[in-house]
């Protein structure tokens, strides 16, 4: 019986294993940060383009637009991943032939190259949101005020639209965070790669509890800097009204694509 | 405060439970394993696990006249699995390594083949060495006695860990990495089916502290009857030469060991 | 081999895949009343006026809304089983309750769907204004019957597109499944592309089948929220 409550207590702390494997997760950590940071970037530049496609009107633009986002949140990400990662190796010869294997050859690249691909369909659907939540009347006003098409975005779309995006935006940027763990998978270190590692080796279950506080960690601060950037940011809507009333149009409008949830898959 | 009371409350349930728990019969055992291990255990186009180490268990369940049951289970979770009670017996080519035997109790040996290198068809070398791995990758599956050897003797190689055991074969052949560190006889049966893939380059000799002393079936450490039964169940199917039979089925050499 | 004997030939891997799809549905059907009605429960907790009840459920959704799936999927599909263990080496074996990969995946998925299905459930729980409950308990209701007459009924409207994100998660979610035991969509297909070193075409075709379904749970999301928005145009 007392081995029974001191492998529970043991199932919650264990310094030693700390101490000994710690650094692995850091290093895990860090590789975590740059598929992060570097597909989270590489999507949102590619986002933008991708949602005006989406909101042209021309068929031919916006029809291959709808079908990318459709593919992109429509099938788990662990199974594009596998699809870039598998079956890049299928066409070798191809990617040799134009000097790209070396690419597709290397986990932490298909990964990131996966990882954009995806984050890029979610981040064009919530700039599509925001760009419509700004109500049509003020664009038709800047207008006949004679402003350029380049002064409307600069002046009257963009301010409103990217306060509109800020919070979905954080909540993909924390959704991709939770998704990386995925990279474990197809062999990459990450931080959930070296967890795994660790537990391998000592066998020791609470290694997974220290990954979730890790992890738990870093999606609360931006969390908490998204809340302090947002407030900062809506400041001049804040004056003399209710908080709730801040982010009013675009919350309303089109709640399905700013989805405050964005799973990992 | 509270809280120490109902430690103690529990506490004192347990042990008057443990004292009255009487020994289980088995009438059922239920046997987990990574079947991405061809040709020991792998899934066919059924859905069933098939292969070596499938009847080979039937036929120490026949032993034992027990029914048993196959549970498929990724590698990494195989132990935890195990000990949670999600099965009753790993037999899955688990290598009775030191580290396992601290959490698992072994049966007997009941197999023991070579680790090798294997490498891109077109490398003739005869040895791997710290120097030809410069720049080279190396796949192996995670959790494995190979990944274990690679950690402790090539300290700094570019080492891919797959959660799968077949997974590292695969990549090889695709040319992602140009060393893989397994099992002799799925790498011959990889070899079989993919023969421009790859060729395997040497034989890695079995030091006792990495690989242990072979392959053998892994309980729970208090399921000491279980252990029993199957060690006299192994040494029955020896004796009445049903394992020559099946092992001819698989392999071309003898996998017994001693 | 050309990928129509690979998947519909006599040996061919077409009806695994089908089996993997109808695991799939199966664990996101089976899913869906436990982790909703999980996440309703953890919704009104955190209503409750009692201060400790409600810190406890905040802790619990922070934790898994911020961890990633696949590990909160680990801890739960081990951590669970560990301490069914331990009541049983407590309270002696008639407690030892043995779950199958199947129905431990379930439980791990609905701990996850109830942490992300409370939130949307909190925000409609606050969108029945406050009078109609007051009125109703003028009226001489008791509180019960007040939240299953009253409230409930009206939560689903409000719900709705919130909970239907969530269901594409889910199904989504279930693919990490895969890596634990379960013979689903993702595994199926996995397992045929190692046998058959054909992973493009098994890995699309998996996604193929997904994608029917994310467009099918689309169109459905889109009926049920026309036909519950009947009378609130």
């Amino acid at each position: 019986m007392l081995d029974t409550l001191q492998n529970v207590a043991g199932f919650v702390v264990n310094i030693d294993l700390l101490s000994t494997y710690g650094y692995r997760l850091l290093l895990g950590l860090q590789i975590t940060a740059e598929v992060v940071l570097i597909s989270c970037s590489l999507g949102f530049v590619l986002a933008y383009p991708l949602s005006r496609a989406r909101m042209s009107k021309n068929l031919f633009i916006s029809s291959p637009a709808l079908a990318y986002v459709t593919f992109f949140r429509g099938t788990p990400l662990l199974c594009q991943l596998y699809l870039v990662y598998y079956g890049a190796g299928e066409f070798r010869p191809f990617f040799q032939s134009i000097d790209l294997w070396w690419f597709f050859r290397d986990a932490f690249y298909c990964c990131i190259f996966a990882f954009t691909l995806n984050t890029c369909a979610y981040q064009a659907e919530i700039l599509r949101g925001a760009i419509q939540s700004v109500p049509k009347g003020q664009i038709e006003a800047a207008r006949a005020l004679g402003l350029s098409g380049y002064s409307i975005a600069r002046y009257v779309v963009f301010p409103q639209a990217l306060l509109v995006a800020l919070r979905p935006l954080g909540n993909e940027l924390i959704g991709i965070i939770k998704a990386s763990a995925l990279a474990a998978i197809v062999t990459l270190l990450d931080l959930m790669g070296e967890t795994r590692f660790v537990f391998a080796k000592t066998f020791d279950f609470s290694i997974y509890l220290y990954a979730a506080i890790i992890y738990l960690a870093i999606t609360q601060a931006i969390s908490r800097l998204w809340n302090w950037m947002e407030l900062l940011l809506s400041r001049h809507l804040l004056a003399g009204r209710p908080a709730t009333m801040v982010l009013g149009p675009g919350a309303r409008q089109g709640q399905a694509a700013l989805d405050p949830l964005r799973a990992e898959t | 405060m509270r809280f120490a009371k109902l430690l103690g409350l529990i506490g004192l349930a347990a042990s008057l439970a443990g004292g009255t728990a009487e020994a289980k019969e088995w009438k059922t055992v239920r046997i987990g394993m990574d079947a991405t291990y061809p040709p020991f255990e792998s899934v066919d186009s059924s859905g069933a696990i098939i292969g070596w180490e499938v009847d080979y268990g039937n036929a120490l369940c026949a032993k034992m006249h027990v029914t048993c049951t196959f549970q498929n289970q990724d590698w990494d979770g195989v132990i935890p699995a195990l000990l949670s009670g999600k099965f009753d017996v790993i037999l899955s080519s688990m290598n009775m390594t030191p580290a396992r035997a601290k959490k698992v109790l072994f049966s007997d040996m009941y197999y023991a083949t070579a680790p090798v290198w294997v490498g891109q068809a077109s490398n003739k070398a005869t040895e791997v060495t710290m120097e030809s791995l410069k720049g080279k990758t190396v796949g192996t599956q995670s959790s494995t006695v190979f990944a274990n050897y690679l950690d402790k003797n090539f300290k700094g190689a570019d080492v891919k860990l797959y959660p799968g055991g077949d997974e590292p074969f695969l990549d090889l052949a695709s040319g992602r990495t140009d060393f893989v560190v397994g099992d002799i006889l799925v790498a011959k049966g990889f070899i079989e089916k993919n023969p421009d893939c790859c060729r395997i380059i040497a034989e890695i000799p079995r030091s006792a502290d990495i690989f242990g002393p072979g392959v053998g079936a892994a309980f729970r450490p208090e399921d000491k009857d279980l252990a029993a039964m199957f060690n006299k169940a192994i040494a029955e199917v020896d004796a009445d030469g049903s394992y020559k039979t099946m092992e001819a089925k698989y392999f071309k050499i003898d996998i017994r060991g001693k | 081999m050309s990928w129509f004997s690979l998947l519909f030939g006599p040996t061919g891997w077409g009806p695994l895949l089908l089996k993997g799809t109808v695991i799939t549905v199966l664990l996101s059907l089976t899913t869906v009343p436990f982790g909703f009605g999980g996440g309703l429960l953890l919704a009104v907790l955190k209503l409750s006026n009692n201060r400790a009840v409600r810190i406890a459920c905040d802790a619990y959704t922070t934790f898994f809304r911020g961890i990633p799936d696949l590990l909160s999927l680990f801890i739960v599909y081990f951590g669970l089983q560990s301490l069914l263990n331990l009541s049983a080496q407590v309270f002696g074996d008639a407690w030892r309750i043995e779950m199958n990969a199947f129905i431990a995946g379930v439980i791990a998925l609905s701990v996850v769907v109830a942490a992300y299905s409370s939130e949307v459930w909190v925000a409609s729980l606050k969108a029945v204004p406050v009078g109609q409950s007051e009125a109703a308990k003028s009226l001489g209701l008791h509180p019960k019957q007040v939240f299953f007459l009253i409230v409930l009924p009206q939560l689903g409207r409000v719900a709705l597109p919130g909970l239907g994100n969530i269901w594409t998660i889910l199904v989504k979610d279930t693919s990490l499944i895969s890596t634990l035991a379960v013979m689903d969509l993702l595994r199926a297909s996995s397992e045929a592309s190692r046998a058959t070193t054909r992973p493009l075409l098994f890995y699309s075709a998996a996604a193929a089948i997904y994608l029917i379904f994310s467009i099918v749970s689309g169109v459905g999301q889109a009926y049920l929220e026309r036909r519950s928005n009947q009378g609130y145009a």
